[in-house]
This record gives structure tokens, sequence and C-alpha cells, in this order.
């Protein structure tokens, strides 16, 4: 007998209810913005998400994804007369497929390889799109690429755009909810645990972490794809480390192996980010030193952190003797 | 393409390459200590160079002096950030390690970015002779020599410090056995701090070598890093002898590289051949238990 997936609870269609209604609420082309640019770092955390927080590996590569998807998008939709619908949906498959192809060598890695095999992949990305011109518009990249239409509804203003989005990116959290509690989910946790029992339970680590990691590249190609519908241009510098640094930040922060903490996390950092931009010079060195702060203070995540802590404190004040405790 | 300029990008691969193996040394250098990745190593490089330009150009300090203040100075930030930063999360997984020292690499280029600005900074060189030509046509620079001869020098030395001294036993030992080093009390606390300590300072003096031959700016650490890393893990993660030369061969790639291939994918070959190492030769060139390993 199959086991019934869940799909939703009461409480998350309330939460959805409200949260489709923030955009009108708060009214405003920014706020719209930061919403849309929290989304797409939402899409590829939540793959990073299953990677890192479910199958146990670890990349600081998924900028490079991201860029191939947002690349895939925007040549096909400046060099061939191909629907934009189509585009977007390319930009899932190519980034798939090269993780389909890297994934054996590179993740029979581990540890501070594994992460350095991926940082080499965000570099090798970036000298690519720099180098071939002819195909990706070099250093300058590629512009003025046609909005995202879907059946005639063109999506050009910034308060459709987060409704794309953001639309995605719940779809993106139904499946991968459902798929970390699926047999899949419960084959990569295993493997993260350890990779022997894996194979004495006739699961195949490589084979698991390889679709974990296609499974990542592909919603990081999304996010890249909307990425390129959303903003009409793309450039190799938006698709650096740095992309990489915050996209593990936000699994990070929202705790590993939480898709609801993934998504929050995206919304912390995307607004932390865009606030910090504003600060010019003095933007790297804060953010550098936040980035540790996190990391020093809440390293299961902030709300987890902030979770115990408020838990600790509960019980403190609401056990009996707590002036005893105090006394002593 | 004649012999000479092959020649010529050969020996200038070797001078690259002497850097990239400086700044792999100090990588093995924690590694071996702390079992800890460091990616904030190629700004403790930056921090090096840039602090002896200020020395110099804003205090007018004597370049040795300088140079050894700036040694010093990005020592004593290397032991801060193991305080601050590396100590309180030992135990926690690596991932959190290594997000710690991207954040802390951060940091240093957004101070060096509040202090330096944003404009390339260089040095003159270290040795006041201009260098000479070798029969064929090939000039060699004296700083190219400078570069090479301290690597050699630091290499040995390391070597000597880690297999001859207490200090270096223990400081390895710590990380090898850490029942073993805590049963016989080396303090695994101290000695990562030590090692931290070590390789920023010698992070460092990489950059006082390298700043006179390439330009140096406040976001050059963060590229110089990782192909130091490279470097390491293509000779043989874990080895001194195998990060220098690993260096070495690298820095020929990329310079014979450009003799064949347009010069902006220089800085990719690195990581190509990284990858190609790691997917063909996990052990690197020399061979390396961490990596095989790593990859089982």
């Amino acid at each position: 007998m199959r086991v019934k997936q869940l799909l939703f609870t009461r409480m998350e269609v309330y939460l959805v209810i409200l949260a489709a209604l923030m955009p009108l609420w708060l009214n405003s082309v920014s706020f719209h913005h930061v919403m849309t640019i929290a989304g797409l770092y939402a899409m590829g955390a939540l793959g990073l998400s299953v990677f890192m927080g479910f199958a146990g590996q670890i990349s600081i590569g998924h900028s490079a994804f991201v860029g191939l998807g947002a690349y895939t998008t925007a040549i096909l939709a400046v060099k061939t007369p191909l629907p934009t619908m189509a585009c977007l949906a390319a930009s899932a498959v190519v980034p798939g497929l090269t993780a389909w192809i890297m994934g054996r060598p590179i993740l029979k890695l581990r540890e501070y390889f594994l992460a350095l095999a991926t940082i080499g992949l965000v570099q090798i990305f970036q000298v690519l799109t720099t180098e071939l011109d002819w195909l990706t518009g070099g250093v300058e990249g590629l512009y003025n690429l046609p909005w995202l239409s879907v059946f005639g509804l063109s999506f050009d203003r910034p308060l459709e755009q987060v409704y794309l989005v953001w639309a995605l990116v719940y779809l993106a959290f139904l499946f991968s909810r459902n798929l970390c509690s699926s047999a899949y989910g419960r084959a990569f946790r295993i493997v993260a645990a350890s990779e022997d029992t894996a194979r004495t339970l006739g699961i195949s680590p490589e084979s698991m972490k390889t679709r974990a990691f296609v499974f990542s590249a592909v919603t990081a190609g999304l996010a890249g794809g909307l990425y390129a519908c959303v903003f009409g241009s793309v450039s190799p510098q938006a698709f650096g480390l740095d992309m990489s640094v915050m996209l593990v930040l936000m699994v990070i922060v929202g705790g590993m192996g939480s898709l609801p903490g993934t998504l929050a996390g995206s919304l912390l950092i995307t607004w932390l980010a865009t606030w910090l931009s504003g600060y010019q010079q003095y933007s790297l060195i804060v953010y550098g030193i936040i980035l540790i702060m996190l990391l020093v203070f809440f390293p299961e995540g902030i709300f987890r952190g902030i979770g115990a802590r408020w838990v600790d404190l509960v019980r403190t004040y609401a056990d009996q003797d707590w002036r005893k405790e105090l006394r002593r | 393409m004649t012999a000479e300029i092959l020649l010529q990008l050969g020996l200038s691969g070797l001078t690259s390459g002497a850097t990239y193996g400086l700044i792999a040394l100090g990588f093995i250098t924690i590694y071996r200590a702390t079992n800890i990745l460091n990616l904030a190593q190629g700004d403790f490089v930056m921090l090096g160079g840039m602090l002896t330009v200020l020395g110099m150009q804003r205090y007018g300090i004597p370049y040795a002096a300088s140079a050894a203040g700036a040694v010093l100075c990005t020592g004593l930030v290397g032991v801060a950030a193991e305080r601050l930063v590396i100590h309180p999360i030992r135990n926690k997984p690596l991932l959190i390690s290594i997000m710690a020292t991207i954040g802390i690499s951060m940091s240093l280029s957004g101070a060096a970015l509040l202090l330096f600005g944003t404009s390339p900074r260089s040095l003159p060189p270290l040795l006041p002779f201009g260098g000479f030509e070798l029969p064929g046509g090939v000039r060699v620079s004296a700083q190219t020599l400078t570069v090479l001869a301290a690597c050699g020098v630091l290499l040995l030395s390391f070597r000597l410090f880690s297999k001859r001294t207490w200090l270096g036993k223990a400081m390895e030992a710590a990380a090898t056995d850490r029942l073993g080093a805590d049963l016989v009390g080396i303090s695994r606390s101290n000695s990562r701090m030590m090692a931290f300590g070590l390789s920023a300072a010698m992070g460092a003096a990489a950059g006082v070598l390298i700043t006179p031959l390439y330009f140096m700016q406040y976001n050059a650490g963060g590229l110089l890093g990782l192909k130091g890393f490279a470097a390491a893990v293509i000779g043989g993660w874990g080895s001194y002898l195998g990060a220098v030369l690993g260096g070495l061969v690298l820095g020929v790639l990329e310079s014979l590289g450009l003799a064949f291939i347009p010069a902006g994918y220089k800085d990719g070959l690195a990581f190509v051949a990284l990858l190609a190492i790691l997917a063909f030769r996990s052990k690197g060139l020399l061979g390396s238990r961490a990596l095989q390993e790593a990859r089982k």
C-alpha cells in the first residue's frame, strides 16, 4: 500500500493566502523588486538545501548552475525564435544534464575537496562566459532580453514578477518537501549519515548523491532562467562565488535539513544584502562580520538557535525552583 | 613560436608557480596542525603586500622594516582570527568552518578596501640590481630569483620545523590524533592558534615577495588563495614538498598555456587541471593519504 503523501496543512493554506496578499498590501516597486530577488535565491537555495541538508554534501558552486540556467535562457531567447516559455524550460534542462555528467567524478570527493571542486566549477564557468563572447556577449553579457510571456500574458511588471517567481518557488518547495519525505528523502539521509550503511541497505550512495545533485542543479538552473526573464540581462559577474556563498549561507541560517527554514533564510539574507548594498565600501566588511557572527553564534541556524534559547529561558523561569537555581 | 619565447614563458611560469607554492605552503601549515582548510589564506597574502605598501608610502618606513612589520601584523591578525572565529566553532561541522573562513576572507578584504581603497598597488623589487640576461636572450629578473630562493628556503625550514623540532611535531600530533595529543599534554587549542599565526605570517611573506611582480589589490586574495589551494591539491595534499611542486607545475602550465590558448582562459586552467587531477589521479602528483581517503 502506498503511503499517502502530505500535501498541505491547514495552517499552511492560511499562511499562503496571507503571503499572496502581501505584494498587493505593501504595494511599492522596490518591495516587489527585493521580494523577486529573494524568490530567485529561495529557488536556488531549495535545491541546495536538499543537497546539503538532506544528502549531506557540500557545494559552494551552485552559482555556476544558476548562471548556466540564466545564460541558457538568455542565449535561446536572443539567438533563436523559440517562445520564452521554452527558453525558461531549457534553463532547467541544461544545468540538470551538466550536473548529471559532472556528478559522478565530482561527488566521489568529500569534505574540502568537494568544496574546492565545486568552487572550481564556478571559476571555470566565469572564465567560459567571459571568453566565449560570440555566444555569451563577454564581460558585458546579454541584455534586452524579451519578457517571459505565457499565452500572451507578459510578465513585465514587478508585481507580476513577484507572483510568477514565488508561485514557482512554492511549487518547488512542495516538490522538495514531498521528495524529502519520500523513499528518496530517507535514502538521502541514510547516505548522509553513512555511505556504508546505505550500501548494506541496498542503496547506492553514488546514484543517490548524483540524483540530489541533479535536483539541486535543476532548481538552481530554473532560478537562473527566472533571473534572465525578470532582469532582462545576464553578465558573468552576477554569478560569482559571492552568490554561491550567499546560497550556502541561506541554507545554514535557515537550519540544515529544514526546507521552510531555507525559505525564511533566503528572505532574511536577501533583505540583509539589500540593506547593506546601500553602504558601498562598508558593505563588504560588515557582511563578512555578520556572516561570521551568524556562524559563531547560530551554527545550527538562526531560527533553531533562537528557538533553543527561548526554550531555555522559558524553562528557567517556568521552573518552580528557578529562584533556587539562581541563588545557587 | 620560438624556443626563446617558450623558455621565457617557462621562466615566468616558474616565478608565478613559486608564488602559488608559497601560498600553498600556508594552506598546508594550517591543515597539518588543525585539519582546517583556511580559505582566507589568500587574504593574508594580500594583507602582507598591502601593509608593506602602506608602511612605506604613508609612514615612510624603510622597505625591510615595513615588510617585517607587515609580516608581524598579519601574523597577529591570523592569531586574532583563530581566537575570535575558529576557536568558538572548533567542534562544529566542516561546512561551518569552511564558511567561517570565507567570512574571515570577506572581512579582511573589506578592511583592506577601507584602508587602501580600490586602486592596485605595487612595490619596488626587493633587491637593488635588475637581473641579467641568459645566453639565449632570456631575461632573468632579480625578483624571480628572490621568489624562487625564498620558496626553497621556506620549504626547507617548514620541513625541518615539522620533522625536527618539538614544537612542530607537537603541532602535527595535535591534528593527527586528538585523543593522543590530549593524553600526552599537547594543547590543541594553542597549537591551532600557533598554526594560524604562523601560516598568516607565511602568507604575508609571500605577499611581500609577489607584490613587486604583480599588482596587489584589496580583492586579489580570493583568486590567489584558490590557486594556492589548487596547487596544494595538484601536488599532493598534505605535504610541503607537494605544495611547492604543485605550485611550480601549475605556474608553468598556466604560463605555457598562454602560448597556445587565448590569455583570458588562463584563470580557468588551474581549475581544469584541478578537476582532472581530482578525477583521474586523486592522490595528487606526489601521492597523499588525505586525498585518497577523501575520495573513497
